[in-house]
């Protein structure tokens, strides 16, 4: 588009198909008011979020595509205080006002501030553009209903009660400047599905279900497969109305790949949060058991557990991959935990020098124009060595846990407990029975160092979750976990009574 | 700054405008439905004693739902520039054209009348920004002052909803609301307290009392004991369980539908299914969807204009009735209670007086990230969290580590001994709950964590 004329009125019309372009002119405004008020650093980042939502319920249809286009604006005023303002009225006239708050709350929290000093990061401009083979805003949306019904009427069954499934495309577009000249333009798309068939049997209600997210476009959907799929899922929900529960004991578990996903998810990524550690979250999402003091020492798991922090690409396409954080930071991959060892914190650039990090390994994101925080990016376990044929054959007496259905955690991350959709026996290197509602849990420390097997890249997926809840108010955010079936001794085991 | 300085034209004036728009250039549509929400917000947010997150947050949606037949299609924006409403019209009408028939649709509502609520609060908009980091500084003063680090957050919001449709109805409603809450902690966080106050008129906010009880927990809760796990008679805090109650509303095992819901009742999705008339809690149980309550916040009526109306779903222990709406605007989103009200039956007492009143057991001030086991017996798990204390004789005695708990929701109400009156908290996703404080027997907890 042509570069308009700056107009300071309410009825200023930004065209939305140059976010960049918008970008360029409002930071222009929002740094110059920063700069002429004092401020010691400011960043705006204007960002243009679509996502379209397509779902079935039962023989309900539903649409919906949203556009949220916004600017998050952050001030640090004499190396002291922060202050954070957003708005959606991206006219240069609101986009000074809101420099200008953010100014006033960085000068409130100045005065009641300590002194504070940024990690070095080299000046970015660049324009990135996330992978993606078919553009999934543009697939018609009467295509994925096509495929939703096909999934969904497959779902019919007797003692089936619920059937539901899903398709959510997602492209987000972020410019952002700050002050010290870096000026970063990305163009991400995300896409996600999911599928859902409860039934009701003699055990009450069950549930099975998949879903995957990732930054890909509509080949996901197309590789997921969802009307292949719903059959199976039928078949398996109706068995496990009539399968057997599990007496509480202590038994070696085999942890499917989706599961332990998210096992890293709340019991590695979380308590690898910096913010945490630091007491910045305390109030509500809590802080964590890896205090500074155990960075480097503590053996927070057997020798056969890394676990890498990795927002680049050729990690995969994670809901945690970009090119930049969202305070300018080039994205990097580093460890978390080598060899059962903590070695790493997620981190930004306000932080790191904390724990003697001059750079941050950019970790700060935002959901949508809020304001960011220290979030995962792709926080995986690496794959060992085991084939899974050989893993099961290896077992001789076990559970394997599938597909999430609950978690808990507590607030340093500690004491978790997970429970499954389903399960099956091991017996004597083979799988056997199907068990409804298995459940396990352990203190996080214990549980790692209980690994002695990790199943090797074959069966190794990035799983996206994207729905991790953080922050006052609170913020939704998508992060990547790539895991793969592992084993782990001795476990506390229970099932659905 | 405080949140009146912004300038705005009145939202229903702003309403009326882009209705004008979207029926422009809602094409082939037989019907026509804006929704036009607005929020914004000042987060007062500290942590390690230090003022480092404020945040001001300002906030529109408008959504376009059309229909035709038995057709419908919803698209939704943040920009109410004509270009902008224009595009996502043409996006929904796009859409209306190959969307599937829902068999279940309803033609949109005509003109309705609602029951007043007044929930607007001038003072709550008013109050500048150096009066609320007071508020804030003090805390944080008190915390240094004992060697404690405070976090948490002092935040306002104003929120504002129109609905407009080519039926006739107009729905109006604007709220105040806000809450503040307070960790201190120390110790890594092995020591913690706290409290937590909600209020829609800042008026009401006693941030020194919040101050005084974070800090007397916090100060209370060091070289904690541990306990064996097993059943303990407790005294829950009314602030330390609205995301536990919360499970009263969802349910896990098909997609976080609601329990209390009509069709989920009749479609056996429910735990509650073929149950109406069967005593499922105690008889000193009351259950009610009530946004009339004066502690209630948000609209009289639903996301299609629907008027709500007070509903009594547990009395007596019996489960007497179910929420239901007329199909849902949001079809996703099925007929759930919004403005859960629960209630003990006869005399209420006070906190203390509950644990005035425990011979032995664990008082909790805080349950934390609760999940559903299992729905047949609507098993939770979750943690305590900033503070769970032993109780003898009356009297609180000393910190023990936390805990795990696995609990059934509704053998729990029927343990309930005891009721205080309830107090407005809030779930994490926002929805307002008025939850009591309870004396209950034979808590199920299952494991201790190492701090």
């Amino acid at each position: 588009m042509g570069r308009k004329a700056l107009k300071p009125t309410e009825d200023w019309e930004a065209d939305v198909n140059s976010t960049k372009d918008l970008g360029e002119q409002l930071a222009k405004v929002c740094l110059e008011t920063a700069s002429r008020d004092n401020a010691t650093y400011a960043d705006i980042r204007l960002v243009n979020t679509v996502i379209e939502t397509v779902s079935m319920i039962n023989e309900n249809p539903a649409s919906e595509e949203s556009n949220d286009l916004g600017a998050g604006i952050r001030v640090l005023y004499q190396n002291t205080g922060w202050g954070f303002a957003s708005t959606d009225e991206v006219d240069p006239e609101n986009i000074r006002e809101t420099t200008r708050k953010a100014l006033s709350l960085a000068r409130g929290a100045a005065k009641i501030g300590s002194r504070l000093t940024l990690a070095k990061e080299p000046t970015h401009v660049a324009s990135w553009e996330s992978p993606r083979k078919k553009d999934s805003l543009t697939v018609p949306t009467e295509t994925k209903f096509e495929v939703l019904e096909d999934a969904t009427s497959r779902m019919k069954a007797e003692g089936v009660v619920a059937r539901r499934s899903q398709i959510i495309s997602t492209k987000i577009e972020k410019y952002f400047a700050n002050s010290e000249g870096s000026r970063i333009y990305q163009d991400i798309a995300q896409t996600g599905a999911q599928i859902v068939v409860a039934a009701k049997g003699p055990s009450g209600i069950q549930r099975r279900s998949e879903q995957q997210y990732a930054l890909e476009g509509y080949e996901l959907i197309d590789a997921m497969d969802l009307p292949g799929k719903a059959p199976v899922l039928t078949k398996e929900v109706l068995e496990l109305t009539r399968a057997q529960g599990l007496k509480e004991g202590r038994s070696d578990v085999i942890i499917s790949a989706d599961q332990l996903g998210l096992q890293v998810h709340e019991s590695c990524g979380h308590p690898i949060e910096l913010d945490r550690v630091l007491g910045y979250e305390a109030n509500f999402a809590g802080r964590s058991f890896l205090s500074p003091d155990q960075l480097g020492k503590l053996q927070y798991g057997s020798e056969h557990v890394n676990i890498v922090m990795d927002a680049t690409l050729a990690h995969g396409q994670g809901l945690g991959t970009f090119a930049y954080d969202d305070e300018g930071v080039e994205s990097q991959r580093k460890y978390a935990i080598r060899k059962g060892k903590f070695v790493g914190y997620l981190m930004s650039r306000g932080t790191s020098q904390s724990v003697g990090e001059p750079r941050s390994n950019g970790c700060m994101r935002a959901d949508t124009y809020q304001l960011p925080i220290i979030r995962m990016t792709n926080v995986s376990l690496e794959p060992g060595d085991w084939d899974y044929d050989e893993l099961i054959e290896d077992t001789k007496d076990g559970i394997l846990m599938v597909a999430n259905y609950g978690w808990s955690i507590d607030q340093k991350r500690y004491n978790f407990q997970f429970n499954c959709e389903k399960g099956y026996r091991i017996e004597d290197g083979s799988i056997g029975e199907l068990i409804r509602g298995p459940g396990y849990s352990g203190i996080t420390p214990e549980f790692w160092n209980a690994c002695d097997a990790v199943c090797n890249r074959k069966s190794w997926t990035l799983w996206g979750t994207p729905n991790c809840g953080k922050g006052q108010p609170q913020q939704v955010m998508g992060t990547g976990h790539g895991a793969s079936p592992s084993r782990f001794r001795n476990i506390r085991v229970f099932g659905a009574s | 700054m405080s949140q009146s300085l912004q300038k705005q034209i009145p939202l229903t004036e702003r309403g009326h405008r882009v209705f004008d728009m979207v029926r422009k250039f809602a094409r082939g549509a037989e019907e026509i439905e804006i929704s036009l929400i607005s929020t914004t917000g000042e987060y007062l947010r500290f942590g390690n004693n230090e003022l480092g997150q404020s945040q001001s947050t300002k906030n529109r949606t408008l959504s376009v739902r059309l229909s035709s037949g038995k057709k419908q299609a919803r698209t939704t924006t943040g920009r109410l520039e004509e270009s902008f409403i224009k595009k996502a019209v043409e996006k929904a009408v796009s859409q209306l054209k190959t969307s599937p028939e829902d068999p279940d649709y309803l033609p949109m509502l005509g003109q309705q009348s609602y029951q007043t609520v007044s929930r607007y609060h001038t003072r709550t908009v008013e109050e500048s920004a150096e009066t609320k980091a007071g508020y804030v500084g003090r805390a944080i003063e008190l915390a240094r002052d004992n060697k404690l680090l405070a976090s948490g957050v002092l935040g306002t919001s104003v929120d504002e909803g129109l609905i407009l449709n080519t039926a006739g109805l107009e729905s109006h409603y604007r709220g105040t609301g806000g809450y503040f809450s307070l960790t201190m902690d120390a110790d890594n966080g092995n020591q913690t307290g706290y409290a937590l106050s909600t209020f829609a008129d800042i008026s009401e906010l006693d941030a020194p009392k919040v101050s005084e009880t974070a800090l007397e927990r916090a100060k209370l809760n060091k070289a904690q004991m541990e306990v064996q796990p097993g059943k303990f008679d407790v005294v829950i805090d009314p602030h330390a369980w609205s995301e536990m109650l919360f499970f009263f509303i969802v349910s896990a095992s098909a997609g976080y539908s609601a329990d209390f819901g009509t069709r989920q009742y009749k479609e056996g999705r429910s735990y509650l299914s073929g149950r109406i008339g069967e005593k499922i809690m105690g008889e000193n149980v009351i259950l009610e969807d009530d946004v009339y309550h004066p502690l209630q916040m948000g609209p009289p009526f639903d996301g299609e204009g629907y008027p709500k109306s007070k509903l009594t779903l547990v009395e007596n222990g019996e489960l007497r009735s179910l929420a239901s709406s007329r199909i849902s605007a949001h079809r996703y989103q099925d007929a759930k209670p919004t403005d859960l009200v629960i209630r003990g039956k006869g005399p209420t007492k006070t906190t203390e007086d509950l644990v005035g009143e425990l011979d032995k057991g664990l008082l909790l001030t805080r349950l934390w990230y609760i999940r559903e086991v299992e729905p047949r017996t609507k098993t939770l798990t979750g943690m305590t969290r900033d503070g769970t204390f032993l109780v003898e004789n009356g009297e609180v005695r000393r910190p023990v580590k936390n805990l795990r708990f696995n609990q059934s929701l509704l053998e729990l109400f029927s343990n309930i001994e005891k009721f205080t009156e309830p107090v407005r908290n809030t779930s994490f996703t926002g929805t307002a709950v008025l939850e009591p404080g309870v004396l209950a027997k034979d808590f199920n907890f299952t494991s201790v964590s190492p701090f």
